[in-house]
C-alpha cells in the first residue's frame, strides 16, 4: 500500500516532531481537584517516558484562569517564545477565549496530530467550536462534557425532564433545590440551559450578545428564575459557592438533586462510596447544554513538541477509551468510536454502572462565549446582592 | 554601632518588599477599574459585610484575651492554658471552618445528634445555621483561630524577665494599697501590656478584614465579603475582571489602614479615659466588680445577668479547647466518611480513599519540609542580625515597614511578589520561592523574636566584655543560649507560616513546587469532604511536628516562672 505523497511529507513531519520531543519535560497545568484524574496522568505519564521518552509533569492547579493569569503576566513581563513555565494547559470556553483575544498561544497545531483523524467533529461539532468560538486548531480536543443530573432514586423517582417540571418540583419540595451561584460554570451553566428552553429565538444566542439581543432573548429567563427562586433553598436567597458544595448537600439530604457537566460523576462517586448505589443520573429529555474541553499551548511554551507529542497521545485510542473507563475516570471520548478499527473500537466497550445515565440526551450547543459576562453580571444585579 | 551592617540588612529586606509593594500599588491604581468596582452593585454590601465581621471579631478576640490574660495572671493559669497553644495554632483555618461546618449545618453532627428522635427532623431543616447571611458563622470561626495567636503573642511578652518581673512587683504594690487583684491587674499591668499588643491586634484585624478560606466555606454567601469578590475577581480569566480584583483588594488595603489608625486611636482613647478616672479616686475594693470586667457603674441587674452567662475565663477557654477538640474528632471521622445521609449519626459507608491519597502525596511533605525550614531559618538569621547589630531608634523607626507584609491583604502581596519575580527573573524556581516565602515569613519571626531578645539587660554583655571575652563568646556562650526558647519558637511560628502559604506558592513557583498546602488546596477544589479532612490532617502534621521540635530545643522553664509569680509576691 503506498500512501500519497502528502500524507507521507505529513508523517515525515511528525517524525520531526517525535525526535524534537524525546528527553523534552512536558509541564501540564491541568485542574487537581479529583483524585482519579491526578491518578489518569500518573499513567498517562509513564506510558509516555516509556514509549516516547517525553517526562509528563502534572502541575496541580485549582483553576484555569490563574494559568492564563500567569501567562499573561509573563507576556507583559517580555518573556519570549521559549521562555515561559507552562507547556500545555487544560481549558476551555472563556479561558480559551481570553488566551486566543490576547494572543497567549502558540502557533495551530491540533488538526496535525495524526491521532486528529478520529476525532468526531461531524457528530461533536464541539470538537472545532469552543462556546461559540472557533477553535481555529489552536487547542485540541480531549473529553466531552454535559450539563447532567443526578438524584437518589428513592427520594426522586421521577425526575423533571425540563425547566417547567424543575419549577413544579422546586414548588412541591420548596427549600431542597438550588445550584450554585453564578460566576460559577456551574450555575451560569444552569441560567444558560434555562436561556436555551426559554428564548423566543435560539439561533440569535450563537451570535456575540447586544443589549437589545439580552433584553429580547433573556426577558422570559428572568420572569422564569423570578417564579423559581422563591422555592428554592433559602428561599432563593442564597446559592452555594460550586457544584461540590451542591453534591455534598445532596449526600447529606438537605437538597434532593444536584448537577454537574460529568455524565459519569455520580456513577464515580457511587464507586468511591460517597453516594449510595440508589443515586441516578439523567438529561433532560429534549436536550442539555454539553461542550469539549480541550489542551492548548501558550506561545512561550519550552517545550511545544513535548507539547503537542502529548496532546497527540491523549487523543489515541487507548488514552481515550481508558479515559471514558469509569472505572478510570468516565470522561466520555472526543473521537467517533464507529469509525476506529475493530480492535481499538473494543477497547471502549465496558458495562454499565449504578449511576450511569440511562438514555443519553442530545447536546445543545453553548452560546456564545460573549454571553457568559452579560448574562452573569445581570443575574449578579438582579439576584446576588 | 557601625551604620554599614544596619544599611546593608536594611536593604536586603527591604528592596524585595518595597518592589513588591510597589509593583501591586500601580497594577491597583488603574482607574477605570476603580470605576468598574463602584459600578458593581455587589461592592458596597461586600464591604459593609467585611467591616461587621472583620470588627466585630476582632473587638471579641480582643476582649477575650483581656479576660483571659487577667485571669490567667491573677490565678497564674496562663501556664497551663499556653500548653495547648500550640496546637490550636497548627490547626489550618480552612480545617476549623470545615469541621464547625460538620457540627453546625443543618445536616450537622449537632442536628443528628438529636434526630429524628428529640427534633423530629426526617430531613435537614431549612435553618441558616452556616453560610448565615449575617457572618455570625464567619465571626465564631475567627474568633476561636485569632484567640489563641493573641494569646500566644501576649505570652511572649509576659516571658520578657524585665517586664515581668517590674508588673509583678506593680501588682503586689497595688494590692497592698488595697485593690483587688481584678483592679490591680486592670490599672497597672493590663494599661502596660495592651500598646505591646498593638501590632498583634492588628494583624488580627487585617486577618479578619481579608480572609478568604475561612469566608469561602463558612461566610455569608450573597453577597460575600470584599475580600472574597477580590479573589474572585483577580482569578478570573477576563484582565479587566483581574484589574477591578486588584483596585477591590487596594480598597480593602485602604481600609485595613484606615481601621488600623482608628483602633489604635481608639485604645490610647481608652487608655486616657482609664488614667482620668482613676486619678485621684481612691481603691474601692468593696464597691468594684468581683471580676473586673464590667464598667464600675453597670446597673446591678446588669450585673446579675453578666455573671449568670458563661463568660468566665475558665469557662470561656474549656469551651474553646472543646470546641477544637470536636472539630478534630469530626475532621478525623469525616475523613473516613462514605455515604453518610441525614440523620445518621455515623456514617453507613466508610473509606480509607482519603488517607490513600494523603500517603500518595507524601513526597510534597519534603519540598514542604524544605521551603519551610529554608525560610524560617534565613527570616531568622535576619532577625537576629538585626536585632542584634542595628541601634535601637533605626529598629523601632522602620518597625512598622518589616511588619508590613502582616497586615496588608494576601492577595494583594501575591500580586507584588510575583511581579518581582518575573522582573528578577525568578518564576518556577526555588530561589524565587523562597525569597516569597520569607518576606510573608519576616515579621512573624521578628514578632516572636524581639520581645525576648529586647529584654536581655544590656549589663550582662558588658559584664562579659570586661572579663575580657569576645562579643561571639558572649553571643554563643550566654546571650543566646539565655534566648534559646524565644529562638527556637520564633523558627516554629516561621516554619508554620511558610507551610500555609498557598497563593505566593502557586504564582512564583508556577505550580511547580507541591507543598502540602498547594496538594490540599487543589485538591479541596473538588470539595470532597473526606479529601479535605483528611488533608488538613496532612497540613497540621508539620507545624505541630516544628513547635515540639521548638518545645523541645528550648526546654528552660520560663513558662513555670509566670506560673509561680505568687511565690515570689
Amino acid at each position: 500500500m503506498v500512501a500519497p505523497a502528502w500524507a507521507q511529507a505529513q508523517k515525515a513531519d511528525w517524525a520531526d516532531t517525535e525526535r524534537a520531543a524525546r528527553g523534552q519535560t512536558v509541564y501540564f497545568n491541568a485542574w487537581a481537584g479529583s483524585e482519579r484524574i491526578n491518578a489518569y496522568l500518573q499513567w498517562a505519564a509513564a506510558e509516555l517516558q516509556r514509549d516516547f521518552g517525553v517526562k509528563l509533569q502534572h502541575v496541580k492547579i485549582s483553576d484555569a484562569a490563574d494559568v492564563v493569569k500567569r501567562i499573561r503576566a509573563e507576556k507583559q513581563a517580555g518573556r519570549k517564545d521559549t521562555e515561559g513555565t507552562v507547556d500545555l494547559v487544560w481549558i476551555n470556553g472563556e479561558n480559551f477565549a481570553a488566551m486566543k483575544r490576547d494572543g497567549l498561544l502558540s502557533a495551530p497545531f491540533a488538526q496535525a496530530l495524526p491521532n486528529f483523524q478520529w476525532v468526531d467533529t461531524v457528530g461533536k461539532p464541539t470538537t472545532l467550536v469552543d462556546f461559540s468560538v472557533p477553535t481555529d486548531g489552536l487547542e485540541s480536543p480531549w473529553g466531552m462534557a454535559q450539563l447532567t443530573f443526578f438524584a437518589d432514586a428513592q427520594r426522586l423517582p421521577k425526575p423533571p425532564q425540563n425547566m417547567a417540571e424543575l419549577l413544579a418540583l422546586a414548588r412541591s419540595q420548596p427549600g431542597r433545590i438550588t445550584y450554585p451561584r453564578p460566576p460559577n460554570f456551574h450555575g451560569t451553566t444552569f441560567v444558560k440551559q434555562a436561556l436555551i428552553e426559554h428564548a423566543p429565538d435560539v439561533k440569535a444566542l450563537a451570535q456575540p450578545v447586544t443589549p437589545a439581543a439580552l433584553a429580547a432573548q433573556a426577558a422570559p429567563l428572568w420572569r422564569f428564575l423570578d417564579a423559581l427562586h422563591p422555592h428554592l433553598w433559602r428561599g432563593g436567597k442564597q446559592f452555594p459557592q460550586n457544584s461540590a458544595a451542591v453534591r455534598q448537600m445532596m449526600a447529606d439530604g438537605e437538597l434532593v438533586m444536584a448537577l454537574t457537566f460529568n455524565p459519569n460523576e455520580a456513577a464515580n462517586e457511587i464507586a468511591a462510596k460517597r453516594l449510595p448505589a440508589t443515586v441516578q443520573s439523567w438529561q433532560f429529555a429534549k436536550g442539555t447544554i454539553g461542550n469539549t474541553h480541550f489542551v492548548a499551548i501558550p506561545y512561550n511554551a519550552p517545550s511545544k513538541a513535548g507539547a503537542q507529542l502529548v496532546a497527540n497521545f491523549l487523543l489515541s485510542p487507548a488514552a481515550q477509551a481508558r479515559k471514558a473507563d469509569i472505572d478510570v475516570w468516565g470522561d466520555p471520548t472526543v473521537l467517533d468510536v464507529a469509525r476506529l478499527p475493530a480492535a481499538e473500537r473494543a477497547r471502549f466497550q465496558s458495562a454499565s454502572r449504578p449511576g450511569q445515565v440511562a438514555v443519553t440526551a442530545p447536546v445543545l450547543p453553548e452560546p456564545h462565549a460573549s454571553w457568559v459576562d452579560a448574562l452573569e453580571k445581570e443575574w449578579t444585579r438582579r439576584y446576588g446582592v | 554601632m557601625s551604620f554599614l551592617p544596619t544599611f546593608l540588612l536594611a536593604l536586603i529586606a527591604a528592596l524585595p518588599m518595597g518592589w513588591a509593594l510597589w509593583a501591586a500599588a500601580s497594577q491597583a491604581l488603574d482607574v477605570s477599574a476603580w470605576q468598574a468596582l463602584w459600578a458593581d452593585p455587589q461592592t458596597l454590601r461586600a464591604w459593609g459585610m467585611t467591616l461587621w465581621t472583620g470588627l466585630a471579631s476582632t473587638v471579641l478576640v480582643w476582649w477575650t484575651v483581656a479576660r483571659l490574660l487577667a485571669h490567667g495572671f491573677i490565678r497564674q493559669q496562663l501556664a497551663r492554658w499556653l500548653t495547648h497553644v500550640p496546637a490550636l495554632l497548627a490547626t489550618p483555618h480552612a480545617a476549623m471552618a470545615i469541621g464547625l461546618v460538620l457540627w453546625l449545618s443543618p445536616s450537622g453532627w449537632a442536628l443528628r445528634l438529636v434526630s429524628p428522635g428529640l427534633s423530629g427532623f426526617d430531613a435537614p431543616p431549612p435553618w441558616l445555621t452556616t453560610q448565615d447571611p449575617w457572618g455570625l458563622g464567619l465571626i465564631l470561626a475567627l474568633w476561636l483561630k485569632e484567640v489563641p495567636f493573641l494569646l500566644w503573642v501576649a505570652a511572649t511578652q509576659l516571658q520578657r524577665e524585665d517586664l515581668r518581673r517590674r508588673w509583678q512587683a506593680e501588682f503586689a504594690l497595688a494590692q497592698t494599697l488595697g485593690h483587688t487583684p481584678a483592679t490591680a491587674f486592670a490599672q497597672v499591668v493590663w494599661p502596660q501590656l495592651a500598646p505591646r499588643l498593638r501590632w498583634p491586634l492588628l494583624a488580627v484585624l487585617a486577618y479578619g478584614l481579608t480572609v478568604v478560606d475561612m469566608a469561602l466555606i463558612i461566610g455569608p454567601a450573597t453577597p460575600p465579603t470584599l475580600a472574597v469578590l477580590a479573589w474572585q475577581w483577580l482569578g478570573d480569566a477576563d484582565a479587566a475582571m483581574q484589574a477591578q480584583g486588584a483596585a477591590a483588594a487596594g480598597w480593602l488595603t485602604g481600609t485595613l489602614l484606615l481601621a488600623g489608625v482608628l483602633t489604635v486611636m481608639a485604645l490610647r482613647v481608652v487608655a486616657a479615659m482609664r488614667k482620668f478616672a482613676s486619678r485621684g479616686s481612691l481603691p474601692q475594693s468593696q464597691t468594684t466588680d468581683r471580676e473586673g470586667w464590667l464598667p464600675q457603674k453597670t446597673p446591678t441587674w446588669v450585673s446579675y445577668f453578666c455573671r449568670r452567662l458563661p463568660l468566665q475565663p475558665n469557662v470561656m477557654w474549656t469551651t474553646i479547647l472543646t470546641t477544637y477538640a470536636a472539630v478534630w474528632f469530626a475532621l478525623t471521622v469525616g475523613s473516613v466518611s462514605g455515604v453518610w445521609p441525614f440523620p445518621q449519626l455515623w456514617p453507613s459507608l466508610w473509606t480509607g480513599d482519603a488517607w490513600a491519597q494523603v500517603i500518595a502525596s507524601a513526597p510534597t511533605v519534603w519540598t514542604t519540609l524544605g521551603l519551610a525550614a529554608a525560610s524560617a531559618s534565613v527570616c531568622l538569621v535576619w532577625s537576629v542580625a538585626w536585632l542584634e547589630l542595628t541601634p535601637r531608634r533605626w529598629q523601632q523607626a522602620l518597625r512598622p515597614w518589616w511588619l508590613l507584609p502582616l497586615v496588608l491583604p494576601s492577595v494583594l502581596w501575591v500580586v507584588g511578589l510575583y511581579s518581582v519575580a518575573l522582573q528578577w527573573r525568578l518564576e518556577g524556581q526555588w530561589l524565587g520561592l523562597l525569597l516569597a516565602h520569607a518576606v510573608m515569613v519576616l515579621p512573624y519571626v521578628l514578632l516572636a523574636l524581639e520581645p525576648a531578645y529586647l529584654a536581655v539587660d544590656p549589663r550582662q554583655s558588658a559584664v562579659v566584655a570586661s572579663l575580657g571575652q569576645s562579643r561571639w563568646t558572649d553571643l554563643l556562650r550566654i546571650k543566646w543560649p539565655l534566648l534559646k526558647r524565644a529562638i527556637a519558637s520564633a523558627w516554629a511560628v516561621g516554619f508554620a507560616v511558610s507551610v500555609a502559604q498557598y497563593l505566593p506558592t502557586l504564582y512564583v513557583g508556577a505550580g511547580r513546587f507541591a507543598t502540602v498546602t498547594t496538594e490540599a488546596v487543589t485538591l479541596a477544589s473538588g470539595a470532597q469532604r473526606s479529601l479535605m479532612s483528611a488533608y488538613a490532617a496532612l497540613q497540621m502534621l508539620l507545624p505541630v511536628l516544628a513547635f515540639a521540635l521548638a518545645a523541645y530545643l528550648g526546654r528552660p522553664r520560663q513558662f513555670e516562672k509566670i506560673g509561680s509569680m505568687k511565690d515570689n509576691t
